[in-house]
């Protein structure tokens, strides 16, 4: 590490330590004392990776991993620990295998990610729920996670320990130091709740099974798979839960983890129906060297009972009796690619239109029938060649793809203004005015038109074909 | 002598029908067209094509109008799905059309065989009447299927035959066989009462394929009054020669 021309020491190892060597030492400094020193080049880049690398492997122990740069890393491990049998044998647990891979790390259990960390920092171990107060007291302020000011302030005002801290009268605290010091003591002490960016939601929702040896066949795969799902279709069960979404992960010997997910329209805890939309993608699962352990979560759940209050009892009927149709279509073609159309509040036809989930709940109103619309509406207007008779009316004859018609019978214009309120002030002109015309060729064929622009404006209007009714 | 001769017609029938359970029809409501049609009206529990020629078979407006049309009586049974292709069919559109397009459940496929599996599994669900799906062409052994999910619980499937955009008018091939084939374009409606601007829609279908029953052809109108279980209004017979004249042959089939 460079700090002003002079080289020093970023991080030091065990053996390093043993040997009188510090952080923030100068590198020529350490030359002199150990001259056969094996040093690398500070690269803050690769450490961040590693430590997200360590964090995706982390998974198997809790889904809710957040990396906590640049040399921490939190688990939520609410509701997991029973799969471990503990709070302490997933510690020893989760400590071992860091040591299998080589990797020195400190561990610290405690109800708040703040006192977590200053555990973790200088009293490595289990805190007892609720006891936070005791073991942070002893520390030094530094557990705290301060700014190196305030830091530094605290020392000079001769408080060195969190206990000192937790003395002092709040107001003047605050005065003198700002909130930073009182929303950190706040934190660690679970007074205060601290956000933090996990990769997903801490879930009681889960289980997780170990293998003695690494399984890799596809046959095992799927036995594993069907395991887990009646393990969690039970939890649910129990619970008298169901789950929309349920997510499936193999966690490889090589620290890889692979997941298959599968959703459902409609809460759900069937471990048959679950299994029949995640045994198909299995097939993109690579077990390389073999698979030491799996876990299941589910996501997204809610009281089974409480799904069947919907405002019409048929339609909800109707729903559970289509369900597992969309799930399957949901699943092999994408979430997005099945949908039930809903009105929205919206001149502009080509936003007249939300999409829904499938099944969240038809509603009765449909569209005006009053208003003439085309049954495909493109996506982009085509332009069209247009005659008119007069600069306001409607076209005489039109050109579209590359055929003339002539317009037998024509309805409009149904004027149609850019809703400007949507757009940058800029972007909004008088062409943005729409003229609507249904016209029908000397074929009957019918077709939706409309004209951009006003004439005597800056441009000449264009005509555009939106869209053909049937 | 007379009950041999009833015999013969039922074991006729029940040839022709090819052993299936019946799962009734819905009935058109007007004589000229439900007296070509075996059972007197649209077969459920079956699947019907519906084709267009020229830019029609593009863009598809008339064939799937009718076959919204076709379809709104069904809704009433059970789910509506239309399996697409291009993301262009407009709710609003269908609504105009009196279907109830905001409890329709729309699927968007990848390619044909996405489009036919997605139809067969949706016609096999329980609880589907009605399935609408778009693609290019349909083999024997696709249609087959299809007529078997159709027969599981009396789902009725409706295929609209589309190419892609810019896609080669399709060479006839060995295709499969619907329980009936309609060919549908837009005819020129009616003015108005003021005179002024367009009637009702009106379409000119041929059913031209029609298992067990006789090939026709009529211009129909759009109907909103009770008119039968169709929104649809017989305005003229269409004289045989008037017909689908490339395509005869397959009338015979």
């Amino acid at each position: 590490m460079a700090d002003g021309g002079t080289r020093r020491l970023a991080a030091v190892d065990e053996a390093a330590q043993a040997l009188g060597l510090f952080e923030g030492q100068k590198a020529a400094d350490a030359a002199a004392l150990v001259p056969d020193l094996d040093t690398a080049e500070f690269d803050p880049a690769a450490d961040l990776e590693s430590l997200e690398a360590l964090a995706d492997w982390c998974v198997r122990f809790s889904p809710a991993v957040a990396s906590d740069a640049p040399d921490g890393l939190f688990l939520d491990i609410t509701g997991g620990t029973r799969l471990w049998g503990g709070e302490a044998q997933l510690a020893q647990e989760l400590e071992a295998r860091l040591d299998d891979n080589g990797i020195p790390a400190r561990l610290a259990i405690a109800d708040t990610p703040g006192a977590a960390w200053a555990l973790a920092r200088f009293a490595p171990g289990l805190c007892p729920p609720d006891h936070q107060a005791a073991k942070l007291a002893p520390l030094p302020v530094a557990a705290l996670r301060l700014t190196e000011a305030d830091a530094a302030q605290l020392a000079r005002l001769g408080l060195r320990t969190v206990g000192q801290v937790m003395g002092l009268p709040r107001g003047p605290l605050t005065r003198r130091f700002g909130p930073g010091v009182l929303l950190r003591l706040d934190q660690a002490l679970g007074r205060l709740p601290q956000a933090l960016a996990y990769r997903r939601p801490p879930t009681p929702w889960r289980q997780r099974l170990a293998f003695a040896e690494p399984v890799s066949v596809p046959e095992d795969l799927a036995r594993v798979a069907a395991d887990l799902t009646g393990l969690l279709c039970d939890q649910l069960a129990a619970g008298g839960q169901g789950a929309r979404r349920f997510a499936l992960s193999y966690h490889r010997l090589d620290g890889k983890t692979l997941t298959v997910e599968a959703g459902l329209a409609l809460p759900g805890r069937r471990p048959k129906a679950l299994l029949r939309l995640l045994i198909p993608k299995l097939e993109t699962v690579d077990p390389g060297f073999g698979i030491e352990s799996a876990s299941i979560l589910a996501e997204d759940v809610h009281p089974l009972s409480m799904t069947q209050a919907q405002l019409d009892p048929t339609q909800a009927e109707a729903d559970a009796a289509i369900a597992p149709l969309i799930d399957r279509l949901a699943n092999r073609l994408g979430a997005d690619r099945v949908w039930r159309a809903q009105p929205a509040q919206s001149h502009a036809p080509e936003r007249a239109v939300v999409r829904r989930e499938a099944l969240e709940g038809a509603r009765d109103e449909g569209w005006d029938p009053g208003r003439p619309r085309p049954l495909r509406l493109f996506v982009r207007p085509e332009p069209i060649e247009a005659l008119a008779a007069l600069p306001d009316a409607a076209p005489a004859r039109f050109r579209w793809r590359g055929l003339w018609r002539k317009v037998a019978r024509a309805e409009g214009p149904e004027r149609i203004a850019q809703e400007w309120w949507r757009l940058a002030p800029e972007q909004t002109a008088v062409g943005a005015v729409r003229d609507y015309y249904r016209v029908e060729d000397e074929a009957g064929g019918r077709f939706w038109l409309f004209r951009a622009g006003l004439y005597g404006g800056e441009e000449a209007p264009r005509w555009w074909l939106h869209g053909v009714f049937g | 002598m007379q009950p041999r001769l009833q015999t013969l017609r039922r074991q006729i029938a029940a040839l022709e029908s090819e052993g299936r359970a019946a799962h009734g029809v819905v009935p058109f409501g007007d004589e000229r067209i439900d007296g070509r049609l075996p059972g007197r009206g649209l077969a459920r529990g079956a699947w019907h094509a519906l084709t267009a020629d020229g830019l029609e078979g593009e863009t598809a407006a008339a064939a799937g109008s009718f076959a919204a049309l076709l379809a709104k009586p069904l809704t009433e049974l059970g789910a509506a799905v239309w399996v697409l292709r291009r993301d262009d069919l407009y709710a609003p559109g269908l609504s105009a059309l009196g279907f109830p397009a905001q409890r329709l459940i729309f699927v968007r496929a990848g390619d044909d065989a996405e489009v036919l599996a997605a139809c067969e599994d949706a016609a096999r669900s329980p609880g589907v009447a009605v399935v609408v799906g778009e693609a290019d062409s349909i083999g024997l052994v696709a249609g087959r299927r299809l007529q078997l999910a159709c027969e599981a619980h009396g789902a009725t499937a409706l295929l609209v035959e589309r190419r892609p955009f810019g896609g080669k008018p399709r060479t006839r091939e060995a295709a499969a066989s619907p329980s009936s084939r309609w060919r549908v374009a837009s005819a020129p409606s009616a003015p108005d009462s003021e005179g002024l601007g367009l009637g009702a829609p009106r379409w000119s279908v041929a059913l031209e394929r029609n298992r067990g029953g006789r090939p026709g052809g009529w211009i129909v109108e759009m109907k909103e009054e009770d008119h039968g279980p169709y929104p649809l209004r017989v305005v003229a017979e269409l004289a045989d020669h008037r017909m689908a004249a490339p395509d005869r042959f397959a009338a015979t089939g």
